[in-house]
């Protein structure tokens, strides 16, 4: 329900523009939908607004019931709080009551406890950074990046009368969040800065033999753009989980057990933490072994090469996810760069 | 640019000045909304063929197979990269849930037993679960209950994709629900009714409504899954864990009942194939060290250690390797590079090693003379002697051109080759000698060995078979039938005793502390009849389950399946083998057994071991009960003041005495205890003529003299009456008639009573050097470390105290998360009152 404006008999002007910018000028607020970078720095950024919003701003607005909480807020406060709450009530649960346990019951308790914890913080990395398996190959292969960045301007209705401040909000979104409705216009370059209009489309065309000097470069990228889209989400999903679950399988394996006795984040104590972390590179290592090479002693074939099918079935999905995601069947037809021959004259009706 | 964009062709289609332009009168009081949709140039969306979903339980297989099916072909669709929004959606769930079974499984094959494997999975579905039904019980039900809508209700758009009514808060279908639903809706958000647009009130309070939930929703989910699922885990454990056992029950009675098929299972034809290879390759062959190594090796492997180190020494009389030698013209060349490899040590010039080491020529012109060439020698020193005789004439005539330290070295080398560094090892000129045994890998030999490699390997597959099946019954691992026994017994037992919160926590503390709170806890049980009635008809039950249990285990019996299968595997391999010359081990496999085979002793043997090992666990967990029932019921003897020893005729203080020391004994005694009969320190100067009864206050002894005042105690070394005594009033005495009435019946009331006669006669006679007299009846009888030790079984004081750990750190998660579950559940619950509770519009337009 749009509600109406009704500001007009006070006699001010609304504002749909950031007051952040307004007083730094830097840049960091946007007066219309930017595309941005797709960079370290980016990503960190767009990652500590969603948390940090996730945590305050967006539960606020839902609980109020907020007519301007959106969809956007909900996903991004579901891809974070109940993840990071979740993740340390589930360490609390196999640790912090076993402290009140005998000294034996403690150990065992604990060999179990520290490993559920290292499974859930392995997950929760791994789970993103394994996504540069499956995208950056197809970045690399085919020039399309899907993970591209923009910031995305939302203006919101008044809640009350006297709502007359910074009416807009900053939404970080992806070109190619939705398949269905990616956003194609952002692609396009802005000849004010002296871009050309196809420039991205061109280089993608390029890259994928479509032809180059094409009229219309972004009318044929667009539904390889798609199908590279589409197939490389797909692998992410089943990549990256498959990749966070080794994770865990990883932190169940015994040599970590060598690391749980030696740890510390006492950094001020240099001798002690040095020695730390040099346990934990061996006991990484080890693990690492132990989970391909599996119980040695064990009769079944399946239980003696469980690490290594599951090794093996994690590269496979990710190798099958590129390689599906490369092989593009959406190509036009009888795609020719010379159907108007530069050379000879031709008249345009 | 060329659009194809409807809306726009519209407008400019229409923006003709000829063409009628909508008016939208606004500020008309009396809107007509036929007249409005009745004109012609009103764009309207088409009309939707949505629908909310209203499922209940009961379609829940049906919309799951349908899920299954869009998924699928949403997967099928990804591939070819033709999916949409929706699908992809959808499938990354279905990424997540196969990330998930692929851990679980993974995680599966890593655990041990069938309960911890089980458990992955059983986490996995309680996890997702958990995520599924947190939402629906605790805020979907209760904001229905209070608000009279599902603030998740679920609708399928157009293309029959499944979604949330309430995800987008800013694209709601409203149009799905009919006007009178949303009036029912409104009269239950006690929205007036006499209110202008009041659909759109009542959608913009359920919009509040149900976005509120949303977020309480993402806000709970975080602490709810987590813990929902640990104590889902929790509250199976106890079924899944009599499932599993009696599955692993199943499965160990169809291996003896289907032992051929379980036997055959197991293949040695890899084994078998390399043996013949072996055996092929060294036909007529000499018999070497090496040769006779890898057949024992290829024998031996999966036959556990007696056995196999009779196998090996049989194989050495089969296979001699040892008793004559080949000496032919090749001997000479070997020889030479015997020498010439020692010498080559000692980095003397090479020319100097040449003219030391024994010319061919030499060699064989000595050998030949003496007959010590192309034949078959038992002896060797001949050899040696000629090769040494050569060898030291080669040095004496090189002598004079070698300095001091070349002489040294030459005269060092030529000892090395004569004498072993090691003892019990050929020195490298006999090594060179023994070369070519002269036993050869005869036919008749290779079928002795395939004879005896055939019936090695069935016996493995059968010991196997056998040996799984006493794992799973009666092993001291984790969940076997006996351990899952142990748990249940020990945890109903002593459930059944009622120890409070602070009981627990404090006996969990330390050994003395359990064993002192156990005690008084008995003592007040044996205190009261009733209690003590109650108590001991559920040890009664525990022990008859136990009964039951065990005797289908029991080896003695005839009918006992386990022994018969043992008798006639161990029987028949030892038969075979000491047929085929194999003595040693058919005995380490049957038993000692005379020149012609007949049994003389099972014992030490494999099939002993394998008859004993269930016996004595068995054993072992009966005892340890039996003792429990044996200290309640002495208790209640005490308590009562009945039984001989308690009514016999003696010194108060000494009856003191000895009951404490009865009390003490039962609750925490061990093995040695009994063994150096029972240390304790007594009143040397006891009043003996005071031969009153002692006094019982509620199951306790009020003592008169033991422990009241001040006089010096020492251990009585020589009153054997004592012992004798003590152990009478713990294991001698009849029973309380109470305790008998309520269990003579059960079943295993005689297998009790032996319980009791044993542990009188074997532990009181066990002969103590310093106490030689100490025996009961002062009969001594010859027993076994082992058998005094399962005798004993586990005092219950130590099994108290193991028990109250379990039982506190059980308490202690349950009494945390349980804690933290409850407020997280009030806190969802009573956030429900506060929800929908916005400053309504109308209201405030009812103010103006």
């Amino acid at each position: 329900m749009i509600l109406p404006i009704s500001n007009f008999r006070e006699n001010r002007n609304l504002t749909f523009k950031s007051e952040q910018k307004e007083k730094s000028g830097t840049g960091s607020a946007y007066d219309e939908d930017t595309l941005l970078t797709n960079n370290f720095a980016t990503r960190t950024r767009i990652g500590l607004d969603k948390l940090a919003k996730a945590f305050s701003i967006y539960p606020a607005k839902g609980i109020k019931g907020s007519i301007n909480s959106n969809f956007y807020e909900f996903l991004t406060l579901g891809q974070n709080v109940p993840f990071i709450i979740g993740s340390i009530t589930l360490i609390s649960i196999f640790n912090s009551v076993n402290k009140h346990f005998s000294h034996n019951a403690l150990k065992k308790a604990a060999k179990l406890g520290n490993k559920m914890a290292l499974g859930v913080l392995l997950y929760a990395l791994t789970k993103e950074a394994s996504k540069v398996l499956t995208t950056k190959p197809i970045q690399m292969l085919t020039g399309i990046d899907t993970e591209i960045p923009y910031a995305k301007v939302n203006y919101f209705i008044q809640e009350h009368p006297n709502d007359f401040d910074d009416l807009t909000s900053i939404e970080y979104h992806k070109v190619g969040e939705s398949v269905d409705f990616p956003r194609w216009d952002l692609l396009y370059g802005d000849p004010k800065k002296g871009e050309a209009r196809n420039f991205r489309y061109d280089k993608i065309a390029q890259k994928n033999g479509l032809g180059t000097n094409l009229n219309d470069s972004d009318q044929d990228v667009k539904p390889v753009y798609k199908e590279v889209l589409v197939k490389s989400k797909i692998a992410k999903s089943f990549s990256s989980f498959l990749w966070a679950v080794t994770a865990v399988a990883l932190a169940f394996q015994k040599p970590w057990e060598d690391y749980f006795n030696a740890a510390t984040l006492k950094f001020w104590k240099g001798k002690d933490f040095l020695h730390s972390l040099k346990v934990l590179g061996r006991s990484f290592v080890r693990s690492c072994k132990s989970l391909y090479n599996g119980t040695s002693s064990a009769k079944s074939p399946l239980i003696k090469h469980a690490g290594k099918t599951l090794l093996g079935l994690t590269a496979l999905t990710t190798i099958l996810g590129v390689v599906n995601s490369v092989h593009m069947t959406k190509k036009p037809q009888n795609y020719n760069n010379n159907v108007i021959d530069p050379k000879k004259e031709s008249v345009v009706c | 640019m060329r659009t194809t964009n409807l809306l726009q062709s519209y407008i400019n289609n229409h923006n003709s000045p000829n063409i009628q332009q909508y008016q939208s009168d606004k500020v008309s009081r009396d809107f007509d909304v036929h007249r409005e949709l009745a004109n012609r140039t009103f764009i309207k969306p088409l009309p939707s063929n949505g629908k909310l979903i209203h499922t209940t339980i009961m379609d829940y297989p049906a919309e799951i197979q349908k899920d299954i099916k869009y998924d699928m072909k949403a997967f099928v669709h990804a591939i070819k990269g033709e999916a949409n929004d929706h699908e992809l959606g959808r499938l990354n769930d279905v990424a997540m849930k196969f990330g998930g079974l692929v851990l679980a499984a993974y995680l599966f094959t890593v655990k041990q037993t069938p309960k911890t494997k089980l458990f992955e999975f059983i986490g996995f579905g309680t996890f997702f679960a958990a995520m599924d039904l947190w939402p629906k019980l605790f805020i979907q039900l209760p904001a229905q209950l209070l608000h009279g809508f599902n603030v998740r209700q679920k609708y399928e758009d157009n293309y029959g994709r499944k979604k949330m009514f309430f995800q987008d808060h800013q694209f709601i279908p409203w149009d799905l629900y009919s006007d009178k639903e949303i009036n029912d809706i409104g009269d239950r958000l006690n929205i007036p009714k006499n209110i202008p647009n009041r659909r759109n009130a009542i959608q913009e309070k359920m919009r509040q409504i149900a976005l509120q939930n949303n977020t309480l929703w993402m806000l709970t989910a975080g602490f709810a899954t987590p813990l929902m699922s640990a104590l889902m885990c929790n509250l199976v454990e106890k079924p899944v864990n009599k499932f599993t056992d009696s599955r692993m029950d199943k499965f160990a009675n169809k291996l003896l009942s289907n032992f051929k098929n379980e036997v055959e299972k197991y293949d040695f034809s890899k084994q078998r194939a390399e043996l013949d290879k072996l055996l092929k390759d060294n036909t007529n062959k000499p018999i070497t060290k090496e040769l006779r190594k890898a057949i024992f090796e290829n024998l031996s492997d999966g036959l556990d250690k007696v056995v196999a180190d009779a196998l090996e020494k049989d194989l050495g009389f089969l296979l001699p390797t040892d008793k004559s030698y080949k000496i032919s013209d090749s001997s000479i060349t070997n020889i030479q590079n015997t020498v010439r490899e020692v010498f080559k040590q000692s980095k003397l010039p090479e020319n100097i090693i040449e003219r030391i080491i024994p010319k061919a020529e030499a060699l064989t012109e000595r050998f030949t003379s003496t007959g010590l060439l192309n034949g078959t020698y038992e002896e060797l020193s001949e050899h040696s002697k000629a090769i040494q005789d050569i060898l030291f004439k080669n040095i004496e005539e090189l002598t004079p051109e070698l300095d001091a330290n070349q002489q040294k070295l030459v005269k060092f080398h030529a000892r090395r080759l004569i004498h072993s560094p090691q003892l019990n090892q050929d020195a490298p000129l006999f090594k060179t000698l023994k070369f070519e045994p002269a036993e050869t890998l005869s036919a008749s030999t290779i079928r002795t060995l395939e004879t005896v490699a055939d019936k090695l390997n069935t016996f493995k597959a059968e010991n196997s078979v056998l040996n799984r099946y006493a794992f799973i019954k009666v092993a001291q691992a984790p969940e076997t039938g006996l351990a899952n026994i142990w748990n249940h017994m020990s945890d109903e037992m002593f459930k059944a005793m009622k120890f409070t919160k602070d009981e627990i926590r404090m006996a969990r503390i330390d050994n003395e502390i359990a064993s002192k709170i156990l005690r008084e806890k008995m003592e007040s049980i044996v205190a009261d009849k009733n209690s003590y009635g109650k108590f001991i008809t559920k040890m009664g039950e525990l022990l008859s389950s136990l009964h039951s249990r065990t005797v289908p285990l029991d080896t003695s019996q005839e009918r006992n399946m386990y022994s018969s299968i043992v008798n006639s595997s161990c029987d028949t391999a030892a038969n075979t083998l000491f047929g085929k010359g194999m003595k040693y081990t058919a005995s380490a496999i049957a038993g000692v057994m005379d020149d012609n085979g007949n049994l003389i002793s099972p014992r030490t043997s494999a099939k002993h071991v394998m008859l004993t090992y269930v016996d004595d666990r068995i054993k072992g967990v009966k005892s340890s009960f039996y003792r429990f029932l044996n200290l309640a019921d002495l208790y209640y003897r005490v308590a009562h003041l009945e039984g001989e020893t308690i009514n016999r005729s003696i010194p108060r203080e000494v009856k003191e005495e000895m009951v404490e020391l009865a009390k003490t004994v039962t609750l925490e005694g061990h093995t040695a205890d009994f063994a150096v009969k029972f240390w304790q320190l007594r009143n040397p100067e006891a009043k003996l003529d005071d031969i009153s009864q002692i006094e019982v206050q509620n199951g306790k002894v009020i003592n008169k003299y033991l422990g009241v005042g001040e006089h010096s105690t020492v251990e009585f070394s020589n009153d054997r009456h004592y012992f004798d005594a003590v152990m009478k009033l713990m294991y001698g005495d009849n029973l309380h008639p109470d305790t008998v009435q309520k269990l003579e019946n059960s079943g295993f009331w005689g297998d009790f009573k032996k319980y009791r006669q044993d542990v009188l006669e074997i532990l009181g006679g066990e002969k103590y050097f310093a106490k030689p007299n100490h025996l009961v009846n002062g009969i001594e009888r010859a027993s076994s470390s082992e058998e005094r030790f399962l005798l004993t079984g586990s005092a219950p004081a130590d099994m108290a105290y193991k028990a109250f750990h379990n039982m506190f750190n059980s308490g202690k998660w349950f009494s945390a998360f349980g804690k933290l579950g409850a407020g997280l559940v009030g806190v969802t619950l009573l956030a429900q009152f506060f929800i929908g509770r916005n400053k309504n519009p109308w209201k405030k337009e009812a103010k103006q």
